[in-house]
């Protein structure tokens, strides 16, 4: 009679001891590869203190990022500044940023490319093997690019418009994170002297800069209006000669136009207006698209969401440009339009990244379609040595992108960029960038100006965006925008700056 | 049938005389990475002393279940196993300076010495059955001893030293717990199963054995509340609870139990600071990943560095920056050591090994044709087998942590002496059953 029970209660204590294998198999087989490589986890500090780490290396192996274990404690140092922000850092104390932090599992060994050396590892017991890294960026393009800088304020985002490698992104001012990622003792000091400098320099504002794009959102307004059938590039506005004088109305709102250096106004068509960058004619031209169209072509363009630089799964994140307010749920309705005119032509809500233009102006070059951006090409055994080895893991394939205009707005778009750098209207301002000018001869430039107000008495900043070589049958092989903090108009500071990257890249491409 | 039955035993205890010191030898070059047998003197000593509890049980005629000795002996060399790769001086430095690995086998030898003396020294459990109120009224004094004078350890009240030598009563008191309600349940399992009176929609047995019942819950709720140890009194009521319900056959009972140690412990985290600590840690240890959610959380590292197949005998990290990489490995956390160094499948290999105890100490209880010595078995085995559900459970965050032992396994003499007794016990039940046609 008892025996009933017993065997009830065996049943029971059974349950009770599967319950317990299924909680030890979700923590050991479920859950352990998270666990395991929590950053948190002391395992993985104590063994990053003294375990050998990837090296980066650039698009031509030079090492960007490399580690020697003296002593048993790992020294991270970098060998360029220009690439801090990129590259990003990795300290025992400070912890991951960059490709530092998207790669990290692959650089320290956590994650092996090949699912079968993983799964080998993890039954004998193997150490885990490192990997480095190969970026698509050239050293020779980043580094002119961060003295074309210098010591201003800005960012510089360079990408081929046909794969979507990232070419040069560099922000100034940078930094040195040597003095932070070796020896935990002395890494708070080398690291308090950096943040104590001005313009903090650890923001990357190549990927995460907010600016207001001013007058390089037309190129924007021309896609987005083209695109729609709204407008062609024929289209003119009766009462836009008379409005550049004195201004237009909108909601109650007066949008003028900029000074235009003594140039009588004209029925201007597109192209013309793209010249002059009138703010008069982009108002009308997002007046005839409508909210509700601009909105849409604006999110199409890809605004209004973050930005995620591939390759795959170790995205790094660019912050999300906007066309109005900016909400979780991405760009808000606009008020107005009022505000709608003021957006077309890049003032108001709008705001930019310099990679969101860098991209965008790269879908106009790419016939329309936007490439997926990736910054590191392949992975390759961690080598001894100081160059990469041959054998390589994975290599990276561009992406299908994303087509964001009609092949025929794309190339409208181009002509009118063009003729913004060549164009006799545009000549004075854009015309800075034309890479004749930096010793490329039978290049067709393509190129826009922004001039950002920011109010008060502040200087606007300084934007550029274009690509080369932009002939009607040309592949560009640089799409380039440039933004200088409070430099005055685009076409004194960005526009040469751009002119001159582009170039320098078709002397770096064409020589090899 | 007594010369199979030591073939049986013998026959059992083979592989894991062969494999234990094998481990042994093996965490030793996981340990130091190189090809040798490290010292050989603790594994020889293990093989020499199950063999001779082996004999001498055979010897002395004891023909009990010969499933128990084996397993207990592979358990017991897990626990030596691990606790030989742990720094050595982890439980502070005893009396004998030994390390601990060597002062756990010495503790395992005297455990076996005690199993093999109740054994053998049970014939007649009459003083036992007999004297059920004399026990209860000594475990009822034990228990309230440890309140008075008992020792905090680690905010536990669970300690008596006596001099430099401590001992956890509560070990003891299980036991004792367990002759009590065996003795008590057999006398007045038929009143029981009989529910006369009415309280509402619930029938419960008449006041004078309802009585009984209360005064047993109220002393474990005064061990919540007085010693700080959920674990224990969680091991206890379900001790109680079990024996209840084999004795009575009433799930109600379990049902109503359950429902008040359930509202006694909704009660204790509003009113016990320490409590609360314990189950915030345990519903989200990373909301404080420094202090109360700590050892969880490094417990569950532990586990995940396992994984699947486990680091290898001896190769899970013994310290991290001068400390283990969990606080108490030795004993609360025994099991996640287990889990780092065995992975999943050795980690669920222990655990059949203690469901197999478990299902041979409830084998016991269903043959020993006589409702005390029944009960008894299924108390005692409830409670090694409820004490290796809290513990583990406990350690892989399925429910809140406590501070018991996992038996065999976990660093500590009254934990292994208790653990031995009890074995002890089912081996005399089970002799006592095999010889009576």
């Amino acid at each position: 009679m008892i025996a009933g029970q017993v065997r009830r209660l065996g049943s029971a204590l059974l349950v009770g001891f599967a319950v317990v294998v299924g909680g030890l198999g979700f923590w050991q087989v479920v859950a352990a590869e998270s666990l395991n490589t929590r950053p948190d986890n002391p395992a993985v500090l104590a063994a990053l203190r003294s375990q050998p780490r990837g090296t980066i290396f650039d698009a031509t192996g030079v090492a960007l990022a490399r580690t020697t274990v003296a002593n048993g404690l790992a020294q991270r140092a970098y060998s360029d500044p220009a690439f801090a922000h990129l590259v990003g850092y990795a300290s025992l104390r400070y912890g991951l940023s960059g490709i530092e932090a998207a790669w990290d599992d692959v650089l320290n060994g956590f994650t092996d490319p090949n699912p079968l050396h993983q799964w080998l590892n993890d039954i004998l017991g193997r150490p885990p093997t490192q990997y480095d890294l190969t970026l698509t960026l050239d050293r020779r393009l980043q580094d002119y690019a961060a003295a074309q800088l210098g010591t201003s304020v800005g960012a510089i985002v360079a990408i081929d418009p046909a794969t979507g490698q990232v070419l040069a992104m560099t922000s100034t001012p940078s930094f040195d994170a040597s003095g932070f990622t070796g020896d935990p003792g002395s890494a708070a000091a080398a690291w308090d002297l950096i943040a104590a400098q001005p313009n903090d320099p650890f923001v990357d504002r190549a990927r995460n800069g907010v600016y207001v794009p001013g007058s390089i959102m037309k190129v924007a307004t021309a896609a987005i209006g083209l695109d729609s059938g709204a407008v062609t590039t024929d289209t003119t506005f009766p009462t836009q000669p008379e409005e550049e004088i004195n201004g237009m109305y909108v909601d109650g709102f007066l949008i003028t136009e900029h000074d235009l250096n003594g140039l009588t106004p004209g029925l201007w068509d597109m192209s013309e207006a793209m010249q002059v960058s009138s703010n008069i004619y982009f108002a009308h031209v997002g007046l005839e698209i409508g909210q509700e169209r601009y909105l849409s072509g604006a999110e199409a363009l890809g605004f209004c969401a973050p930005w995620r630089i591939g390759p795959r799964d170790h995205g790094l994140s660019g912050v999300a440009s906007s066309v109005t307010e900016l909400t979780d749920a991405g760009c808000g309705p606009f008020v107005d339009d009022a505000e709608l005119a003021s957006a077309s032509f890049g003032q108001g809500r709008v705001t930019a990244s310099p990679l969101m233009m860098a991209l965008l102006t790269a879908a106009v070059a790419n016939g329309g379609v936007l490439p997926d951006p990736f910054v590191v090409r392949d992975i390759r055994p961690a080598s001894a040595q100081n160059g990469p080895l041959d054998e390589i893991v994975e290599s990276f394939a561009p992406g299908d992108g994303t087509r964001v205009m009609s092949a025929q707005t794309a190339d409208s778009v181009r002509a009118l960029m063009v003729d913004a750098v060549h164009g006799p209207l545009g000549a004075p301002y854009a015309g800075a960038a034309n890479v004749a000018l930096y010793g490329i001869s039978g290049v067709e430039t393509a190129g826009k100006t922004g001039t950002a107000q920011r109010g008060g008495n502040l200087p606007p900043h300084s934007w550029f965006i274009g690509f080369v070589p932009a002939g009607p049958d040309g592949s560009p092989a640089i799409a380039v925008a440039v933004i200088v903090e409070g430099a005055g108009p685009g076409s004194q500071s960005a526009a040469p700056i751009g002119g001159r990257v582009m170039a320098e890249w078709l002397r770096l491409a064409g020589g090899g | 049938m007594g010369g199979s039955l030591r073939w049986t035993e013998f026959r059992l205890l083979l592989p894991v005389l062969l494999l234990v010191p094998l481990g042994f030898v093996l965490a030793h070059i996981g340990q130091v990475g190189l090809a040798e047998t490290g010292p050989l003197a603790i594994p020889l000593a293990y093989l020499g002393l199950v063999l001779a509890a082996h004999l001498l049980l055979r010897g002395l005629g004891q023909r009990g279940d010969p499933f128990l000795l084996p397993i207990v002996a592979a358990m017991g060399g897990i626990g030596l196993i691990i606790l030989g790769r742990l720094p050595q001086d982890l439980a502070g430095l005893d009396a004998l300076g030994l390390g601990m690995a060597p002062t756990q086998l010495l503790w395992f030898g005297l455990g076996l010495v005690v199993m093999v003396g109740v054994a053998v020294g049970l014939r007649d459990d009459g003083f036992l059955r007999h004297y059920k109120y004399s026990w209860g009224l000594f475990g009822a004094v034990l228990l309230v001893a440890t309140l008075i004078i008992g020792s905090e350890v680690n905010g536990a009240r669970l300690w008596i030293f006596v001099g430099p030598i401590g001992f956890q009563p509560s070990e003891l008191i299980k036991i004792v717990l367990a002759i009590f309600l065996a003795g008590y349940l057999a006398e007045t399992r038929a009143v029981l199963s009989q529910a006369t009176v009415k309280i509402g929609p619930l029938k419960v047995p008449p006041l004078p054995y309802l009585l009984p019942m209360l005064v047993i819950f109220g002393f474990v709720m005064a061990v919540v509340v007085v010693s700080r140890d959920l674990g224990t009194a969680l091991l206890f009521f379900g001790v109680f609870l079990t024996m209840l319900f084999v004795a009575t056959g009433r799930r109600s009972y379990v049902l109503f139990g359950f429902l008040l140690f359930f509202g006694g412990s909704v009660l204790a985290y509003f009113l016990f600071a320490h409590v609360r600590v314990r189950v915030d840690a345990w519903l989200n240890p990373w909301a404080d990943p420094a202090d109360g959610g700590y050892q969880i959380i490094q417990a569950l590292y532990a586990f995940a560095r396992g994984g699947v197949f486990g680091e290898g005998l001896g190769q899970g990290i013994p310290l991290i920056n001068g400390h283990t990489p969990v606080p108490a490995m030795h004993n609360d956390f025994i099991f996640a050591a287990v889990g780092e160094d065995l992975g999943f499948i050795g980690a669920s290999a222990v655990l059949a090994l203690a469901a197999l105890l478990v299902f041979r100490g409830l084998r016991v209880a269903i043959g020993a044709g006589d409702d005390f010595r029944a009960l008894l078995a299924v108390g005692l085995t409830a409670s090694l087998g409820l004490q290796i559900l809290i513990i583990t459970a406990g350690n892989l965050k399925l429910i809140p942590l406590t501070g018991v032992t996992f038996p065999f396994l976990s660093y500590g003499g009254s934990s292994l002496l208790a653990s031995f007794a009890i074995v002890g016990v089912l081996l005399a039940i089970s002799h006592r059953s095999s010889s009576t046609p």
